[in-house]
């Protein structure tokens, strides 16, 4: 349909993460734009795919949620960060920032640019 | 921890979904309007805005499956729903699930209550601290491999010699005559004493609750000596156990002091009331060939069983050298205590195991039959969700969890109907079973219930499995529901099942059937005295002494009389021990004693008895006279032979007026001047032993506990009052236990009893069942056939040969089954051949009986099946199609 590419497995959680730090307390649709916009609309999400990740988050203790208002007076469930995911975040974030280094450099003297 | 705790919540998900799917759809409800909003914003129409909205949440069925997904459990859904359609299904089939539910449940509630007396008396751990470390030491005759108790020397040495054992003890005990308190209300009653050795208590780990064990002065020969009383006792006599200690106790002639009670439950050795010192002065200096005690041990930590063996072989050995007139041939058994309790009972149990669990195996076969046949009658609708979608394996899943509903469902009855089993088995099984009174459905019978009826549901719910996964979607689809056949492996698999089934009865069947002919056999056989209308009364006067016992044979010799008075006895006498029982055996002389003693002299059982003895039951005077009342202390001392002895000793020679020897007090000569009839003195299964019956007069000390027996016109049972009456006016102090002969000698085959009952119930059973899986195989082979039937019959076939049609087939599966289980039952009944008596493992009557028994209940069963074939009516049958 298009070219852009799809979320790929594993980072959804982590951008999840990482918009919910950057903008505070955010609804499901707030954070799939966000995404979307950030990735300067190179990545595609399929917004639907992004309820089961949230509920696995929460699952897991690292965001909660209630329901509020949204700026237009709808009304949406808001989540926020935890504790515990602040910590997983930075964490995460670390994690990525070393393996996509490593790869970088795995990859610097061979690559063809074309 | 995280993992943990999503897992949790997922479980509180598969239990909250119907809100939670609320919840799920407002959310998407939300996020759709505020996607519109922008999209509006942004200037697109109505429509394209609500459109595009959509296309970017993707398909929201999806969304919500994975959001399921990831908010329960599936594999617990796909459970749950498995349950509720496997309950629903078998709500739908009441009289099938009723039926089922009841074979299963009568083959799981056996096991169960098997399973419960199985645990009390064999597997479960004795109630002392570290009960493995417990043993029993025996003496062991090489000769024939039996043990027996153990010498005072010996015992001595086997203590002093050994490092295996952190303590051992020595004891010897019996039903014996104890007043409590002093004064006129104190009465004599019988209570089972215990006389140990120091470290007795040691060997348990175990201490007074109240009070203090023996001091080292109270265990020293000629002490004052002291009592310790168990729970049940001191708290029936005194209240409180506390109450007891100090208190005097008159026993064996002596009174005790009581200076501790042992803890509720300890009651070691059977059932004992008090424990006493043992006499060390008799236990030191009696002779090594009086094996008059048993002996218990405490392995040193570590300390294997077998290292424990090798030390005492090598005891023994030594003893053996040093005293080769006493010990030759002698060696010690060390044997766990838990074994030694449970000895004879344990092939009887496990016997029974096997049996009950082959019930329950046929009761599976008959369970999988009904399953299979209900599987080939679905198999359309199986075939159906085959073919929208749903795997084999899910299918097959499906199948099993109703199996397992069915089996958890049978289980729950079976543990019901055990709870009642268990009781009925301890009431039917022999009396002297140790701990069988502790067996019921406790946490452990529970899991091997549960056990059981899990693996029973795998049992009979594989065959409709696989069944199943065989199954050709496209002709099933294609046939009509009627004509949907298992096919050729369905229908095999149901005869193989039904030809097991008669297999395992034949085994069942034959090995009851062998049981029941020794059992008939013991019973017939001659015990050599009267058995109908003899009172039996147990009698002890305490006695220390010579002095004291012959106090004792005054008062036998005062009361014998007055019961000979009373109205309806119409003889009476006494003797050391009652008939089919002994208490005393050893070597036997003729005329003269040789210069050494040696274990090698021919053996016979020591009795006492009172004039008059072998009249009131019965056992015939062959030659010269019984006792009376001239055979006193002071007369010449003489004895009464029984046959068996005469011809062993004396063959071809009239033993009458030749003196005989014997070491039962003393080795004074008696002449011999009788000679009377064998008795079976071990019970019916063992020939008559020879025998040396003494009078009690010239042997007071041995016969201070006599047994009174009262041949009656009467009901014995009614004259106990009087008898009592008599033996209180005369003594007080003497306690008294009242029984029948008829009762006693029932008790000797208690155990043979109980095993052809219980292997009859279980082999009936087995019959049932495998009865009911003929008439259903045959019901549905018949059913299959009916078009078949009408056509040959419109074609001109007899009933006669629709008769034949069917029963060739019954007679197949029989016959095949048949000679399975005659193969089998050659080799199983051959474990048996230790529990038959006057049958052999092979005996062709029993094999003939049971064939016949097997092929009669077979065509019975499918008489029905027969007779609706042959009622066929070929039109309806026909037009059927």
């Amino acid at each position: 349909m298009s070219s852009k590419a799809d979320v790929w497995q594993g980072t959804l959680a982590l951008m999840v993460l990482k918009t919910l730090q950057t903008l505070g307390p955010l609804h499901g649709y707030g954070i799939a734009r966000r995404i979307e916009q950030t990735s300067g609309d190179l990545l595609s999400v399929n917004y639907g795919t992004l309820y089961p990740a949230l509920l696995k988050l929460e699952q897991e203790g690292y965001i909660n949620s209630e329901w509020g208002q949204s700026d237009n007076n709808r009304k949406a469930k808001y989540y926020r960060l935890t504790r515990a995911g602040r910590k997983q975040l930075a964490k995460e974030a670390q994690e990525w920032g070393q393996a996509t280094a490593i790869l970088a450099r795995f990859l610097a003297p061979g690559v063809e640019q074309s | 921890m995280r993992q943990l705790r999503a897992w949790f919540l997922r479980l509180g998900g598969f239990f909250s979904k119907k809100r939670s799917d609320r919840e799920f759809a407002q959310e998407m409800e939300s996020h759709l309007q505020m996607h519109i909003d922008d999209n509006l914003r942004s200037g697109m129409t109505p429509g394209e805005a609500r459109r595009n909205a959509l296309i970017k949440l993707g398909g929201v069925a999806q969304a919500e499956e994975k959001y399921r997904e990831r908010r329960g459990i599936p594999a617990l859904e796909t459970f749950a729903q498995d349950l509720r359609f496997a309950v629903r299904m078998l709500l739908k089939n009441p009289g099938f699930t009723f039926v089922a539910i009841l074979i299963l449940a009568m083959g799981i509630g056996a096991n169960t209550a098997m399973f419960s007396v199985v645990h009390a008396v064999l597997l479960k751990p004795l109630a002392y601290s570290e009960p493995d470390r417990i043993v029993t030491l025996a003496t062991f005759w090489r000769a024939d491999a039996h043990q027996s108790q153990v010498s005072g020397p010996d015992y001595h040495d086997w203590h002093d010699q050994s490092d295996a054992f952190e303590s051992m003890a020595s004891y010897n005990h019996q039903d014996t005559a104890v007043t409590v308190g002093t004064g006129s209300g104190a009465t004599a009653e019988y209570a089972h004493a215990a006389a140990v050795t120091a470290e007795f208590f040691n060997v348990f780990a175990i201490s007074p609750a109240a009070g203090r064990e023996f001091s080292a002065d109270e265990l020293k020969p000629g002490s004052a000596g002291a009592a310790i009383l168990s729970y049940t006792f001191a708290a029936r006599h005194f209240g409180e156990a506390g109450d007891a200690l100090g208190k005097p106790l008159h026993i064996a002639g002596k009174n005790l002091a009581i200076v501790g009670v042992m803890p509720l439950g300890f009651r070691f050795p059977e059932k004992t009331d008090v424990w006493i010192p043992v006499d060390a002065q008799e236990m030191g200096s009696s002779l090594r060939s009086a094996h008059n005690y048993k002996v218990v041990g405490r392995l040193r930590t570590g300390v294997t069983l077998e290292q424990a063996q090798a030390q005492m072989n090598a005891i023994g050995a030594r003893i053996e050298r040093k005293y080769p007139d006493s010990n030759s041939g002698l060696s010690v058994a060390v044997t766990r205590l838990r074994d030694q309790m449970v000895g004879d009972y344990r092939l009887t149990l496990y016997m029974m195991l096997a049996a009950v669990g082959v019930v329950l195996l046929i009761a599976c076969a008959n369970l999988a039959n009904m399953l299979l046949a209900k599987a080939v009658g679905r198999a359309r609708e199986i075939a159906i969700r085959a073919a929208v979608g749903a795997s084999r394996i899910r299918i097959v899943r499906q199948l099993i969890t109703e199996s397992v509903v069915l089996a958890l469902l049978a289980g729950g009855l079976g543990v019901a109907l055990a709870f009642w089993g268990s009781r009925a088995l301890v009431a039917l099984a022999p009396a002297d079973v140790p701990r069988l009174a502790e067996a019921g459905i406790d946490g452990r019978v529970l899991f091997f219930a549960l056990g059981v009826s899990l693996a029973a549901s795998l049992l009979f719910g594989l065959a409709p499995a696989m069944q199943v996964m065989r199954v050709d979607l496209n002709m099933a689809l294609k046939q009509s529901a009627q004509r949907t056949g298992g096919g050729s492996l369905a229908d095999h698999m149901r005869q193989a099942l039904v030809v097991a089934e008669i297999a395992l009865s034949v085994i069942l069947v034959a090995g009851a059937g062998l049981l029941i002919k020794s059992f008939v056999a013991l019973q017939n056989v001659s015990l050599g005295f009267q058995i109908e209308h003899v009172l039996v009364v147990e009698t002890s006067v305490p006695s220390s002494d010579l002095e004291s016992a012959r106090r004792a044979s005054r008062f036998y010799r005062d009361l014998l009389p007055r019961l000979r008075a009373i109205p309806g006895v119409l003889s009476a006498g006494a003797t050391g021990a009652p008939p089919g029982d002994t208490r005393s055996d050893g070597g036997y002389y003729i005329d003269h004693l040789p210069a050494t003693f040696n274990v090698s002299a021919p053996n016979a059982v020591y009795s006492v008895v009172a004039p008059d003895t072998f009249a009131t039951v019965g056992i015939p005077l062959r030659a010269g006279r019984d006792f009376n009342e001239g055979d006193t202390y002071e007369a010449p001392f003489v004895a009464v032979i029984n046959e068996a002895l005469a011809r062993q000793a004396f063959p071809n020679q009239d033993p009458i007026g030749h003196s005989i020897y014997c070491g039962l007090d003393s080795m004074n000569p008696m002449k011999i001047v009788g000679i009377v009839g064998n008795i079976r003195q071990y019970g019916p299964a063992r020939d008559p032993s020879p025998e040396i019956y003494m009078p009690n007069e010239q042997h007071p000390q041995p016969a201070t506990d006599l047994t009174l027996l009262m041949r009656t016109s009467m009901q014995p049972g009614t004259l106990s009052p009087a008898v009592r009456e008599k033996i209180r006016e005369l003594s007080p102090e003497v306690p008294v236990k009242f029984t029948t002969m008829e009762v006693l000698t029932s008790e000797n085959i208690a155990v043979p009893r109980f095993r052809t009952l219980l292997l009859g119930i279980f082999a009936a059973l087995a019959v049932c069942l495998a009865l009911a899986g003929v008439y259903g195989v045959m019901s549905y082979v018949v059913g299959q056939r009916v078009n078949e039937i009408g056509l040959r019959m419109a074609l001109g076939a007899s009933q006669g040969d629709v008769l034949r049609l069917v029963l060739r087939q019954t007679v197949l599966m029989t016959g095949l089954g048949i000679t399975v289980g005659l193969a089998g039952a050659a080799a199983v009944t051959q474990l048996l051949t230790s529990l038959l008596f006057g049958v052999k493992a092979t005996d062709p009557g029993t094999y003939a009986a049971v064939v016949a028994l097997l092929v009669l209940a077979a065509l019975a069963a499918s008489y029905i099946p027969a007779r609706r074939a042959m009622r066929v009516d070929p039109m309806v049958a026909l037009r059927y199609e």
